[in-house]
């Protein structure tokens, strides 16, 4: 079990003392981090709505339910193709993973532009009264996590390409999935409090 | 445990808690109360005090205790006896506490209760707070405005504080009471005065640079004196303008910054309103134009060795005639004053 | 000044080092001022590009540009030092380097200013920037205290003065206290559990250097015009949102700090579930790990709420949003719930791994088993879940719900249960010991007895009609003062002597350790336990001018806090003088049965030769042939053993 320091030049291997992989235990410990983030932006959205009782959404301000709708069907269909992508490696399937992988970048990228384009159209600025400041944040943040899968899916589709990753070893794929698939969750719950509800 | 042990201990219990106890009693801990609801504060404070000293007195006993008998000598290499934890004992001073804590907080519930009825008939006075100054009116006495908090002896107040930029905090130690006051609430707060006399008004809530300076009188008077001061301002507003003049000065809280001898305002926070000749002067200005835009503009000119932002600029809104009224009188007594 | 034994230092075959101009593309201080430069660039660039292409006028604003540099500045230097290399490497596609452990261990004091991912050296750096940031903070105590010595003004007009207090704070909880515990746990709790280092050192690493950055920004904000953020440590809006500058290096300072005690709090979690020593169960790990354990727990779950208020503070500076302005459908008490929901568990993030530290120093020095390790450990988890239901007692004035206050007193209130479990039981701990009153025994005892004084003013404070009475008073400051320095202080100091050997390889100078104490013991009740008494007669909090009665308390405060100031001399010359001269220390001077003293000191580069196998309680002092593990031995040792545990 222990290798000799000496023979390898290393440190002897740490005892592994519970089923879950490091790497596996780090991003959920990470994303219960980051939904308690979003738990500060949510507070902030109830005090203003509740406590402060700010008419949601405030006239004559509109908020596009449709355009996010769609949106939220290409955010919700990209988790899958992450799935299908995670499920081809595992058994090295390589066009697999390469397909998945890459139609959920693009998916993503398209949610993030719909996005950007929707701000501009929107009609209202951040500076708009305290709806359109929750608006903007919340989504904001969202959008932010997004742009940081993006780039963990990027990292990972670059080196997909390249070949990496087999059914033994693909951390690099799965953790880009679970942050994925979290981003995913939560535009879920952005989108029915701030635009349904 | 041995018994000689237990008596020992219990000696150093009793001097510990003895120390605690003349800490507590010798220097005097709380201001007089001036009110009824300090006075039940006070109750809480002192049942806690008695609490606290029992818990402090166990615990340093233990460690005097140990520091004496149980020090290990020098060359002593052994270990103690491998005890690993008492159930009974674990249980003891779990189920202690909790009876005390809860006891504690049932106290502090019904006073709190009490402390914060306002009783079905209260004088209502609200209270306003912008940086760095105080003002308070009474909409049940003809809307009366004044800088400082005059309350009759005996009656129960409710004050209802606004805040017209951040964060300020009312409170009069005398009193016990405080309540933050939050831009956009309306927070409310109950005083019984019970003793006549001048406590101070001092904002606890860090607010800005003259956060410390944030500070007026409450004067507790008799209910004849308190309804003769009611009857004096309501005419002197509408009196001649020497006397509107002066009663807008106070009214507004200019005497809890300001020296004006004149008004009988003795504050050194900002410049001596007896000496605004010489200022205006310094300013380079004629004497009314200074003193007009000393008010409605602090920082047009800012008095030397004064700091800036410190006085309110909210006195711009003062009605036209009232602010003409301030200016008139503020020239003329320091004319006088010469 | 190195942490690894000499017989193991072996040479690695690294890469050879850059010559010539190729060393400023070398992770390293000459790629630090090029890469922090561009950044700068790029941060006034996209500001500029931005405020342009909207039409928003003027282009160049100086307070904008500087809010993002505190973002893209950091991340330069970050990027120069090396911190990022690995993974931007991973991310390229690149072929990762197999691990030649170049950046491990610490043959010369330039080791540590370097990217290392060794965690004993990692926690070295910690430690040494965390004091000198407690020095500087200290240093605007003292300067607090002169400015108070009279009423009036002396030294320093209002607005200084409030920033002085407010980065004393800061830089107190942020860079002190908080990342001193990580600093020592991050020393110790990889060897206690027998890893061979952190689950992830590169992130480690990051952690560490986010450290100077969030420290730096705080102590510069006294640089920029218009001076300190003065707003308190707590930061309120609206104030904070109409505050000069200044205020900004705050609300950022703490976001660098805050992700990197996420970061160290991730990292002890994943070490701590993943790397135990086979026999290692959680009912045999030292109750530090346990207290680390509780406390990143809290650190990950309630650290994002001090960022998020941070955030919106800065978003109503800069993007004029609204969250807290009442005239725009804001809520200014939004501010207070979410920040307090942060800090309050994060006053427990700042006394748990003391009560750790605690444990460990009083069984060893009494030779006794920790008294009930179990409710110690289950209190430690009761003290978390309680923690995050009280945040409103900082609350009871601020006019928020007012049915609210019942209910988070009485649950305020019933934290002393599970702290005085711990408190008693330390004490049953010592009964009949064979107690050795060392330096970090002394501060130990010294910790419980203040920190019961500490506790108790807080049960005064959670006793709703007395905060009424007492809420922002200097009752709150020696409240403050009896749990952080009598509390957090008097264990970190304990830490810092009870692993000195194991850190250094050199004993420190025991009569001036107790001189130390001693003198700090006195001092700081001289200092701050008047402040109970001003307080409640009616002297409020953050003021720099105060009514003249008050004047001959304070003068006395003063007086004795130069005093307490002082007494910090003895400690750092003990501390430099001991670690470059002091005798050398035997592995296990304090003849302790947890893992990191079964190793020499200072340890191995990696720990262990081979992990060892763990067999029994940590705690077994004065149980007959008990052992907590076995290193290097052979394995039917073991079976034996576990017969022996309990007896
Ligand atoms: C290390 C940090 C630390 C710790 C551990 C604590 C512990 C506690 N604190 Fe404190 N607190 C602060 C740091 C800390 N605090 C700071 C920094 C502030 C000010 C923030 C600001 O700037 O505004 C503050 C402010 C503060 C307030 C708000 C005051 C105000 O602004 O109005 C309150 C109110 O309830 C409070 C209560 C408590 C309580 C009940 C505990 C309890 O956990 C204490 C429990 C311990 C004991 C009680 C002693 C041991 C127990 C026994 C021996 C058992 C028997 C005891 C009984 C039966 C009572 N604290
Ligand atoms: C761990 C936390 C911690 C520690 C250790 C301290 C330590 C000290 N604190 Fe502080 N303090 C706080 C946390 C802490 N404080 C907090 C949270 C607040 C609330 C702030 C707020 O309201 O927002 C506060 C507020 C506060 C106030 C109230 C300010 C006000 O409300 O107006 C005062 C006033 O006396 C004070 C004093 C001191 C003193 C004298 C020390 C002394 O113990 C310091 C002793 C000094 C040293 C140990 C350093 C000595 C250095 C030298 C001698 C120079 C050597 C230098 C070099 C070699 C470079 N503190
Ligand atoms: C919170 C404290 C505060 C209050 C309340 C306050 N002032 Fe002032 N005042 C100051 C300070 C400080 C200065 C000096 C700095 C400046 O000029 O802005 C000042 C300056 C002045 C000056 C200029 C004097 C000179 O010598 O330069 C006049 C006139 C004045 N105040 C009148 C008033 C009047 C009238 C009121 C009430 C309606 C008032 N002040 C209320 C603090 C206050
Ligand atoms: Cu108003 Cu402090
Ligand atoms: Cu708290």
């Amino acid at each position: 079990m222990a290798v000799h320091a000496e023979a390898h030049h290393g440190p002897p291997v740490a005892h592994r003392s519970s089923r879950v992989d490091a790497p596996i235990l780090g991003i959920f410990l990470f994303i219960a981090s980051e939904v308690m983030l979003f738990g500060a932006f949510f507070t902030a959205y109830f005090f203003v709505r509740v406590a402060a009782g700010t008419p949601w959404p405030t006239p004559p301000f509109h908020l596009p339910v449709f355009v996010a709708g769609v949106n939220t069907v290409i955010l919700v269909t990209s988790s899958f193709t992450m799935h299908w992508a995670l499920q081809s490696i595992k058994r090295d399937n390589h066009a697999g993973l390469q397909a998945g992988l890459l139609l959920t970048f693009l998916m993503g990228l398209t949610f993030l532009l719909t996005q950007i384009r929707e701000y501009s159209r929107i009609g209202f600025a951040p500076k708009d009264g305290a709806f359109a400041t929750i608006f903007y944040c919340l989504t904001g943040l969202h959008g932010a996590h997004v742009a940081v899968g993006l780039m963990l899916l990027a990292a990972a589709t670059i080196r997909a390409f390249r070949g990496h990753y087999s059914s033994a070893a693909h951390h690099g794929v799965e953790i880009p999935g679970i942050y994925w698939h979290f981003v995913d969750v939560m535009w879920i719950v952005v989108y029915s409090t701030v635009y349904i509800l | 445990m041995r018994r000689g042990s237990v008596v020992q201990l219990v000696l150093f219990a009793l001097v510990a808690g003895g120390a605690a106890s003349t800490l507590a009693l010798v220097p005097g801990w709380l201001p007089t109360p001036a009110g009824r609801e300090a006075g039940r504060i006070d109750f809480v404070f002192w049942f806690v005090t008695v609490i606290c000293i029992a818990i402090f007195a166990v615990v340093a006993a233990v460690i005097v205790y140990s520091m004496w008998k149980f020090r290990a000598a020098p060359d002593d290499d052994s270990d103690g006896p491998p005890i690993h934890g008492h159930t009974g004992l674990e249980i003891t001073w779990t189920a202690i506490p909790t009876a005390l804590v809860v006891a504690i907080a049932v106290v502090s519930a019904i006073v709190l209760a009490k402390n914060s009825n306002a009783g079905r008939n209260p004088i209502r006075i609200d209270v306003t707070a912008q940086q760095f100054a105080w003002s308070f009116s009474y909409p049940g006495h003809q809307n009366l405005t004044s800088g400082d908090l005059r309350l009759p002896v005996g009656r129960k107040v409710e004050l209802r504080l606004k805040s017209l930029d951040v964060i300020h905090s009312f409170w009069v130690p005398e009193f016990g009471q405080k309540q933050d006051a939050v831009p956009g609430l309306t927070t409310k707060l109950v005083i019984t005065p019970d003793r006549v006399g001048t406590y101070p008004v001092i904002c606890t809530e860090l607010c800005g640079l003259g956060h410390a300076v944030m500070r007026t009188s409450a004067i507790v008077m008799k209910p004849a004196a308190f309804d003769a001061w009611v009857n004096k301002q309501g005419k002197a507003l509408a009196g001649p303008a020497g006397q509107a003049g002066k009663s807008v000065f106070v009214n507004n809280g200019c005497n809890s910054c300001h020296t004006l001898k004149a008004a009988g305002a003795t504050a050194k926070i900002g410049p001596d309103l007896d000496k605004l000749a010489q200022q205006a002067k310094g300013a380079g200005k004629p004497l009314e134009a200074f003193v007009r835009e000393s008010i409605v503009d602090p920082n047009a000119y800012v008095a030397p060795g004064y700091p800036k932002n410190v006085m309110p600029s909210t006195f711009s809104q003062l009605p036209k005639s009232q602010l003409d009224a301030l200016v008139q009188y503020l020239v003329s007594s320091s004319k006088a004053s010469r | 000044m190195t942490t690894v034994a000499p017989e193991h230092v072996h040479e690695h075959v690294a890469a050879p080092p850059p010559t010539g101009w190729r060393r400023l593309l070398a992770p390293g201080w000459l790629r630090v001022p090029w890469m922090t430069a561009l950044f700068f660039g790029i941060g006034a660039g996209i500001t500029v590009l931005v405020r342009w292409a909207e039409g928003w006028h003027p282009i160049w604003k100086g307070t904008i540009i500087t809010t993002v540099e505190l973002t893209t500045v950091p991340i330069g230097f970050l990027a120069g030092i090396g911190a990022f290399d690995y993974w931007v490497r991973y991310a390229s596609g690149a072929p990762t380097r197999p691990e030649d452990h170049s950046g491990h261990g610490a043959r010369s004091w330039r080791d540590y200013f370097r990217v290392n991912t060794d965690h004993k050296v990692i926690g070295i750096q910690y430690l040494v920037t965390t004091i000198f940031f407690f020095l500087a903070a200290g240093l605007l105590a003292m300067f607090v205290r002169a400015e108070l010595a009279k009423p009036g003004m002396q030294f320093f007009d209002n607005q200084t003065y409030n920033g002085l207090f407010s980065v004393h704070a800061s830089l107190m909880i942020f860079l002190f206290v908080i990342p001193a515990f990580a600093g020592l746990a991050n020393f110790v709790v990889p060897l206690m559990l027998g890893a061979p280092d952190m689950a992830f050192p590169r992130l480690n690493a990051l952690s560490y250097w986010l450290l100077p950055i969030a420290g730096f920004m705080m102590l510069g904000s006294f640089l920029i015009p218009g001076g300190a953020f003065a707003t308190g440590w707590t930061s309120y809006a609206p104030l904070a949102v109409h505050q000069p500058l200044g205020q900004v290096f705050f609300n950022m300072g703490v976001q660098w700090a805050g992700a990197s005690s996420i970061m160290t709090a991730l990292n002890f979690l994943v070490t701590i579930i993943t790397m135990r020593a086979p026999g290692m169960t959680f009912w045999r790990m030292p109750l530090l790990v346990w207290a680390n354990f509780t406390t990143s727990l809290l650190v990950v779950i309630a650290t994002p709420f001090i960022a998020g208020s941070q955030f919106f503070v800065m978003f109503d500076r800069i993007m004029h949003t609204h969250f807290f302005d009442p005239g725009h459908g804001g809520y200014p008490l939004a501010y207070q719930h979410i920040f307090w929901f942060y800090s309050h568990p994060a006053v427990y993030i700042m006394m748990l791994p003391g009560f750790g530290i605690a444990s460990e120093v009083i069984s060893v020095m009494s030779r006794k088993p920790i008294f009930g390790y179990r409710l110690m450990a289950l209190s430690l988890l009761a003290i978390l879940v309680l923690g995050f239901s009280v945040w409103a007692h900082h609350m009871f004035v601020s006019g928020m719900a007012s049915w609210l206050r019942v209910p988070m007193m009485a649950t305020t209130l019933l934290i002393a249960v599970p702290t005085g479990i711990k408190v008693f039981s330390w004490l049953a701990t010592m009964w009949e010991g064979r107690i050795n009153f060392s330096t970090p025994m002394l501060f130990a005892l010294g910790f419980v007895s203040m920190f019961v004084i500490g506790g108790l003013s807080g049960i005064y404070l959670g006793a709703v009609p007395i905060d009424i009475h007492t809420s922002d008073t200097y009752f709150v400051v020696a409240h403050i003062h009896y749990v952080l320095f009598g509390g957090s202080l008097f264990t970190i100091f304990a830490g810092i002597y009870y692993w000195f050997p194991k850190m250094t390889g050199r004993m420190y100078d025991e009569r001036l350790g107790k001189l130390h104490f001693w003198l700090t013991f006195v001092g700081f009740n001289l200092t701050f336990f008047p402040m109970h008494l001003i307080g409640v007669q009616g002297m409020p909090r953050r003021v720099a001018d105060y009514a003249p009665r008050f004047a001959d308390w304070n003068l006395f405060i003063s007086i004795a806090s130069f005093g307490l100031g002082a007494s910090t001399v003895v400690f750092l010359y003990n501390m430099v003088r001991s670690w470059r001269f002091g005798p050398p220390a035997p592995g296990n001077p304090w003849r302790a049965l947890t893992l990191e003293w079964q190793v020499t000191s200072p340890p191995p580069i990696f720990n262990f030769d081979e992990i060892p196998q763990v067999v029994g309680s940590p705690y077994e002092y004065g149980v007959p042939g008990a052992r907590h593990a076995v290193l290097n031995g052979d394995r039917a040792e073991v079976g034996e053993l576990e017969q022996v545990r309990r007896t």
